[in-house]
């Protein structure tokens, strides 16, 4: 890193010397946070972030979050137990629901009939970890390599607060997403890339809506926003070049556009003219760059089979996983993925089912995939979702039928690589996968453990916006890297 | 790191003298210690925000640095003892603590923080240039000369208008000697209907406006007739005071005007929600405390929300005065779970002048469609067609020796031919659907009209029918049911049922003759029943009598007895409604089938019922010897042949049908725009202390009335207790928030920074002002200006201090690195819209309508589906001027907003936004070169220059750059263009397709007569133009 001496050296000088004439806006930058500027110096890969990052030496490089967007079920996929068959049909007791705020949608049943899941359970791995054997038989297969966290929760029990306070650290609208955080605190490795891409599949269940502000940058500067690569049309939205207007053609039309532009900079000296001339550089980088990243036809077949048969479908979660890997490799920092789909009120046995059958298969081989590349070290790998779901049934209990209201106390995900422990279960849960009962993980803590995956300390990586110095974890609670799931 | 670098240019560059204690001290004090140590917090009983209250806790020894605790606690190498502690990750600096130091030597003064003191204006100074020069003076730095002429027109322009100069205007200010040149320019400007929307596109970040409703389904709302009224206050140059009391509190103006109300809007353009498991109250809350937040930072430049769920950390701010606020805006109507269909109430209905306008002119399209349909039946008898047609009919017609038809028939509904010729056969009128469409059922051998009780179908047929003149009515009629219904009507049900209907009712048939249903009507029923689910004919008499006893009813030619309801009927039965099949006005629809309506201006006679269940009446006067017929006999014949042989005929009554549906539509949709409403005084809803925050924990042991925060002037005596009282105490000349907050962002606007650079925080966090004394003397003049804003911006705009140059010296560089001197003026890239709409303007795409509703321009494919609920939801690209719309109109859909602007630092809007981030990155350069939107527009400008006076290339490249950069292109300059078209102009030679592909972009017409070559070649160089720094760049 490069550090202006202001005493010492004109800002000119710390141009030239900073190597590629963009050291200055990272300066202005710094002397004023109003005037955000370009890219920063940059040494050893990584461009942009924050000088004093990372606070200390962190476990991973990058991060792949797939998002299950709608709340999946955990007591239908991680969250079981046998005692749960005894239950099935009884009424949830006061003493477990407590006071327990409902929605809307289920508030007014008379009744709230346990429901044991309708599915098959089997003990895996070497600690003989629960997991839905009729639903996951590749998840299943992981065990090992992965930390199944089952005492995750949130206050939110509504899809639009709950989705925007596990991407931005707050309920409501407004905030910056966790990979806008990193891109403004750990900057991209890859100067060609999107710091932060998102790539969004649809699932086939009931689906909710999605915002630009889960990947948005809130008052964090713009550029820090998520990227959506694209399965339909361009990759990157205005990646392509006007039709009839080659690559060679404007190659010729950037060098005259750069001509002109250094003109104007011996005219008036602003070193943000020389920052423009390298975006419009990098942009005609990133044009080569992303369509050869979404092309998979290069990869082996045993690869493609790895991810299932849906990896051939442009789109599919099973493509987008395929990517991730790819994009990682190249050196996106965060890649998140949004599978869409999981909110089961009602027919939660045909619906999940669905919705597994898209992912299950795909996340495992992604996981093993980095795994045999040796990627997984410094590879952070999230799965989850916004809220888990009630133990009642919301709508009528049938012999085969049930739905699951949101439920907001406890619900599961799981982590792995970057030093996440392999084959490890945190966090327990009643017997009616109601409340937590041990070692509770608040959302925020989740975002500090991961932000601590990278380097980052959650409480020193600050924005200064309207008299507080914002952050990720929130300036009220305090959060607490789940330092029990480490290695 | 930043801090330490800006206090260390502050202390070496700027030479600082004196300790101040509110530009020095305080910052660091309540960035450091006041988070446990302040107004919110007072941990080991010290608070360090108050002088007193520190010299208490005996930690400070003014004059004596060795002696305070203070020091000796920020100095210690023991980490227990350490302040702040280490955990806190605030760390101060070598260079604050000598600043603490220098502090406590001086004798440790407090001031009052600047901002909540009242400004008061430095006498005897003429300008505001004086203020920058004296600072510049004492820094020893020195100012640049004015830029020169054609970037002082480009920059003023664009900052006043969000629009470049045209070539012209910037010749004439060029060549324009007098020494008013520049006042010109400027009041031209502020003159110009697109100065109001360059205020209004700051404005709409503050206020977050959207064009949708954010949370969950983010379904579409329509605020715009608000932002309508923020342009026209900016153009009409509305006082700053009534600006703010209208938008605050414009709906409790007493006898406020619906303009007012509309106003007030500004407190509705917050998220809401429809989500289905929601807590209603819960989004209430958070409604109010958006409304808390945004009125605060808007207004007051403070971050009220802080005292939301305790008190504030830095400044002097309560929770219970955060609930004192709250009090203002938690009194209102507007619920907490919201639709997402359209403007949630109250809301209010807005005079469209557009609406009107176009109403206005269909009424008289109307008038004219009406005297041509009569004019043509006015001598429709003498022409020879209608001769030939009757020959030829009554010659067929003999034959068929049809029956005497009653005659004085007035009007017949036959609805046997196919029913999209559906008329009366006597006056030809169509008969139209209100509601529903056509569905055709059976009788026998011939058609019927099918109703299912949502049907509604109406004819501008003149069906006049008085209480003292006689009438029958006729009908084959087959019920569904027995609910009641009219099988036709012509009665106004919102002036009490005036007209009249023939109804059923309970499986009996009968009618209401009313001039006013209940004092004024006439009411019978049959006695009999209608055997239910078949075709029965009925007919009801009435001879004019006013008197129950006037009306018979014959079922299937059966007298019925009669059930008298009503029989007061004395008065007039005429109404402006069109006569209904079907329905009434807005009710009574009938279910059931059909058949044959007949209505006759006579009783008929029990003897010529039977009659009227068959046949043609028509055929029967055809068949009847021409100079037997009856002048009504006539009639009727030339009814028929208007409205079933004369194709001049339909063509003028559809066309009068098609006016009358455009005017229907027109009227259909009221535009509306939501308001703020308070509760009656008898339903107020009580304010408390939310415990946390949480709108689940009031504190009940307390009511909590309005109020302000008391480190801020009191509210004057005469104020109502409400949003009304606030405004007014905000805009009262002795605030010293209000009139500072708003200078400060116009300078933003001017400068591209605040003079207090954090422009939406004035607590003890922001930053204190670059020129204080500026700040206040500007604000002093604003409010004795009566809050003229025009006349700020023009003093601002005709300062020596803007019309600088903006080349950076390397003394500049070295000593005001971040220009907070303002010794040259500021560079910086245009905003996102402006960029577009200069690429729009310069091409001369851009439609400079101003106002209106949200327009779509082109977006890629499947941005919105791609997130929205359900997946279904589609982008309808508009077409045509619409595409070319200035960016502030483009719809803005806050969960998916349009990505061309948010890749250049647009917000979202979904919060209330300041000042918007700056970036520069490759997207922002992917968007110019490649979005759709920009590579039409260097086609559209390679045509214009093609199309200019001069064809030699460099009059044609100097002609792109006075439209894009306001100068002339220099000789560099255009050899390198020049080379550029060359090159590409034998690319595109040598592969003609690729040429025609590249100008396939946009949907505006391209000149085909240009050579798709030459064309090709040139769009190359005004693309290069367009993505100039200089053309991307206010200087």
């Amino acid at each position: 890193m490069n550090y202006f001496n202001p005493l010492t050296e004109s800002r000119r000088e710390f141009l030239l010397r900073s190597g590629n004439g963009l050291g200055a806006a990272a300066l202005s930058t710094l002397l004023n946070p109003g005037l955000i500027g370009s890219a920063s110096a940059s040494e050893g890969g990584v461009y942009g972030g924050l000088p004093d990052l990372p606070h200390f030496p962190g476990k991973a490089k990058r991060v792949i979050y797939m998002f299950m967007a709608g709340g999946p079920s955990h007591i239908d996929l991680y969250d079981y137990k046998p005692i749960q068959r005894k239950l099935h049909g009884t009424e949830l007791p006061d003493s477990v629901r407590q006071d327990q705020r409902l929605t809307g949608m289920s508030s007014g049943q008379n009744s709230f009939p346990c429901v044991a899941p309708m599915f098959e359970f089997g003990k895996f791995g070497e600690h003989q970890t629960w997991v839905n054997k009729d639903l996951l038989p590749h998840t299943s297969g992981i065990v090992d390599k992965i930390t199944i966290m089952k005492s995750l929760h949130t206050e939110a029990v509504n899809h639009d607060p709950a989705i925007t306070y596990i991407n931005t650290g707050a309920q409501l609208q407004g905030k910056p997403s966790l990979g806008a955080w990193l891109s403004y605190g750990m900057g991209t490795m890859n100067e060609n890339m999107p710091g932060y891409v998102v790539m969004i599949s649809r699932g086939r269940g009931q689906l909710q809506a999605l915002y630009d502000r889960l990947w948005g940058s809130g008052f964090l500067p713009a550029k820090h926003q998520g990227v959506k690569l694209r399965s339909a049309g361009e990759p990157v939205l205005y990646l392509k070049n006007p039709e009839g207007f080659n690559r060679e053609a404007r190659r010729g039309q950037l060098d005259s556009l750069k001509a002109l532009n250094e003109l104007n900079y011996d005219k008036f000296a602003d070193p943000e003219i020389q920052a423009r001339i390298s975006q419009y550089e990098l942009a005609y980088r990133m044009q080569a760059e992303v369509p050869g990243l979404m092309d998979i036809e290069g990869e082996p077949d045993k690869i493609k089979e790895l991810y299932g048969p849906a990896v051939d479908k442009p789109g599919s979660f099973a493509r987008n996983c395929l990517l991730a890997r790819r994009m990682a490799e190249k050196g996106v920092r965060y890649i998140q993925l949004f599978h869409r789909g999981w909110d089961q009120h009602g027919s939660l046995p045909s619906k999940i089912r669905q919705q597994c059958e898209d992912i299950d298969q795909p996340a495992a081989a992604l996981v093993n995939d980095l795994d045999q590349r040796g990627m997984l070290e410094d590879t952070l790998v999230v799965w989850g979702g916004e809220f888990g779901r009630t133990i009642y049934s919301q709508g009528k209990l049938t012999k085969d039928n049930y739905g699951r209201d949101h439920h907001g106390r406890c619900f599961s995900m799981w982590m792995a690589g970057a030093g996440v422990k392999r084959g490890f279960e945190y966090g327990k849960t009643d017997d009616h996968s109601y409340n937590i009962v041990e070692n509770p993980v608040h959302i925020r803590d989740l975002n500090a453990t991961i932000l601590d995956r990278l380097g980052i300390d959650h409480r020193k990586l600050t924005f200064k916006f309207q008299g507080l110095d914002q952050r990720l974890t929130g300036v009220e609670e305090e959060a607490h890297v789940i330092k029990d799931i480490l290695a | 790191m930043k801090g330490q670098i800006i206090l260390a240019l502050l202390a070496t560059c700027l030479h600082l003298a004196a300790v101040d204690f509110n530009r020095d001290v305080r910052p660091i004090l309540s960035d450091t210690c006041f988070k446990c140590h302040g107004p919110g917090e007072t941990k080991g009983d010290l608070r360090l925000d108050k002088r007193e209250a520190a010299l208490d806790a005996g930690v400070l020894s003014p004059g004596n640095v060795a002696k305070s605790e203070f020091v000796a606690r920020l100095k210690t190498k023991d980490p227990e003892d350490l302040m702040p502690p280490p955990k806190a990750n605030k760390a101060l600096t070598s260079e604050q603590i000598r600043t603490l130091e220098t502090w406590i030597a001086e004798g440790a003064k407090y001031d009052d923080h600047w901002s909540f003191v009242s400004p008061r204006q430095e006498p005897k100074i003429e300008d505001l240039d004086h203020f920058i020069d004296r600072r510049l003076k004492t820094e020893g730095l020195n100012a640049q000369p004015d830029a020169d002429r054609r970037t002082l027109i480009r920059r003023v322009t664009l900052d006043l208008t969000g629009l470049p100069p045209t070539p012209e205007e910037v010749e004439a200010f060029v060549n324009d000697t007098s020494p008013k040149a520049w006042e010109k320019v400027v009041d031209r400007l502020l003159a110009s209907k697109h100065y109001g929307e360059r205020m209004a596109l700051a404005w709409m970040d503050a206020a977050r406006y959207g064009d949708t409703s954010v949370m969950h389904a983010d379904g579409p709302r329509d605020m715009w007739p608000w932002r309508n009224w923020v342009i026209n206050a900016y153009n009409s140059n509305k006082p700053f005071d009534q600006f703010t009391v209208e938008q605050i509190a414009g709906d409790l103006i007493p006898d406020a005007t619906v303009e007012q109300k509309l106003a007030s809007g500004f407190n509705r353009n917050h998220a809401t929600s429809d989500e289905g498991g929601a807590f209603a109250e819960e989004l209430r809350v958070e409604y109010v405390a958006d409304r808390v937040q945004t009125t605060a930072n808007v207004w007051m430049g403070l971050t009220m929300e802080c005292a939301q769920c305790h008190d504030h950390k830095y400044d002097p701010i309560t929770q219970k005065e955060y609930f004192q606020f709250f009090a203002y805006f938690n009194n209102t109507t507007d619920p907490g779970m919201q639709t997402r269909n359209g403007n949630q109430a109250p809301l209010v209905e807005v005079p469209n002048k557009d609406r009107d306008g176009k109403l206005a002119q269909l009424k008289k399209d109307i008038a004219e469609a009406k005297n041509k349909i009569e004019a043509h039946r006015a001598k429709v008898s003498e022409l020879p067609e209608f001769k030939a047609w009757l020959d030829k009919a009554s010659n067929k017609a003999k034959s068929s020796g049809q029956s005497k038809q009653p005659e004085n028939l007035a009007h017949w509904f036959p609805i046997d031919a196919t029913l999209k010729e559906f008329r009366d056969g006597v006056t030809g009128s169509a008969v139209v659907a209100e509601r529903g469409k056509f569905s055709v059922g059976n009788r026998e051998n011939s058609k019927a009209l099918k109703l299912d009780g949502r049907h509604s179908f109406k004819t501008d047929a003149p069906v006049n029918l008085e209480h003292n003149k006689p009438f029958t009515f006729s009908a084959w009629v087959k019920p569904n049911g027995k609910a009641s219904g009219a099988i036709f009507s012509k009665m106004d049900d919102k002036a009490s049922y005036r007209g009249f209907d023939f109804w059923t009712e309970g499986g009996r048939i009968g009618t209401h003759i009313v001039h006013k249903w209940g004092a004024n009507a006439l009411k019978v029923i049959s006695a009999d029943e209608l055997p239910e689910g078949k075709w029965q004919h009925v007919v009801l008499t009435y001879d004019g009598s006013s008197k129950a006893a006037g009306v018979k009813i014959y079922i299937n030619g059966k007298l019925s007895k009669n059930q008298v309801q009503a029989d007061n009927l004395s008065e007039t039965i005429v109404t402006s409604q069109p006569f209904r099949i079907g329905s009434r006005s807005t009710s009574s629809r009938w279910k059931g089938e059909l058949d044959d309506l007949r209505i006759y201006h006579r009783a008929l006679p029990q003897s010529e019922i039977a009659a009227t269940a068959i046949g043609d009446p028509i055929e029967n006067i055809l068949a009847t010897p021409a100079n037997q017929r009856s002048k009504s006999d006539m009639k009727v014949l030339l009814a028929r042949y208007l409205g079933g042989e004369d194709k001049t005929f339909k063509k003028l009554t559809d066309d009068h049908q098609k006016i009358l549906k455009q005017e229907a539509d027109l009227n259909k949709k009221p535009v509306t725009s939501m308001i703020m409403q308070d509760n009656p005084e008898n339903k107020m809803r009580m304010t408390y202390v939310l415990d946390r925050g949480a709108y689940d924990s009031p504190k009940k042991d307390e009511v909590i009335k309005p109020g302000t925060p008391d480190a801020l002037p009191e509210m004057p005596k005469d104020a109502p207790p409400n949003r009304l009282g606030l405004a007014k105490w905000l805009t009262n000349p002795n605030h010293p928030l209000t009139a500072r907050v708003a200078v400060n962002r116009y300078w933003m606007m001017l400068f591209g920074e605040g003079l207090v650079r954090s422009v939406g925080d004035f607590g003890a966090q922001g930053t204190s002002p670059t020129h204080p004394e500026l700040l206040d003397w500007l604000a002093v003049d604003f409010v004795e200006s009566g809050w003229d804003v025009k006349r700020m911006i023009k003093q601002i705009v005709s300062s020596k201090t803007y019309r600088r140059s903006s080349r950076l010296e390397s003394l500049h560089r070295e000593k005001d690195a971040a220009n907070e001197l303002l010794a040259r003026a500021p560079r910086f890239r245009l905003q996102g819209e402006f960029i577009r709409d200069q690429a729009l303007a310069v091409s001369g795409l851009l439609t400079k309508e101003v106002g209106g509703a949200g327009v779509k321009p082109y977006q890629p494919a499947n941005i919105w589906n791609e997130v929205s609920l359900n997946g279904g939801l589609r982008y309808r690209q508009d077409r045509g001027e619409k595409l070319y719309r200035r960016s502030m109109y483009t719809y803005w859909k806050r969960s998916s907003p349009m990505p061309n602007m948010l890749i250049f630092d647009a917000p979202s809007r979904e919060k209330c936004v300041i000042q918007r981030q700056r970036t520069n990155t490759p997207l922002q350069a992917l968007v110019t070169l490649n979005d759709p939107q920009f590579v039409e527009a260097g086609r559209v400008l390679a045509q214009r220059l093609i199309k200019s006076a001069d064809s030699a290339p460099a009059k044609r490249i100097d002609l792109g750059y006075r439209l894009a950069t306001s100068r002339p292109a220099e000789k560099r300059e255009v050899e390198i263009l020049t080379r550029l078209l060359n090159a590409n102009l034998e690319r595109f030679r040598k592969d003609p397709e690729s040429a025609k592909k590249y100008l396939a972009a946009g949907e505006s017409p391209r000149d085909e007569s240009i050579d798709p070559a030459e064309h090709a070649a040139w769009m190359v160089v005004t693309q290069t133009i367009l993505n100039l720094d200089e053309t991307l760049t206010r200087n």
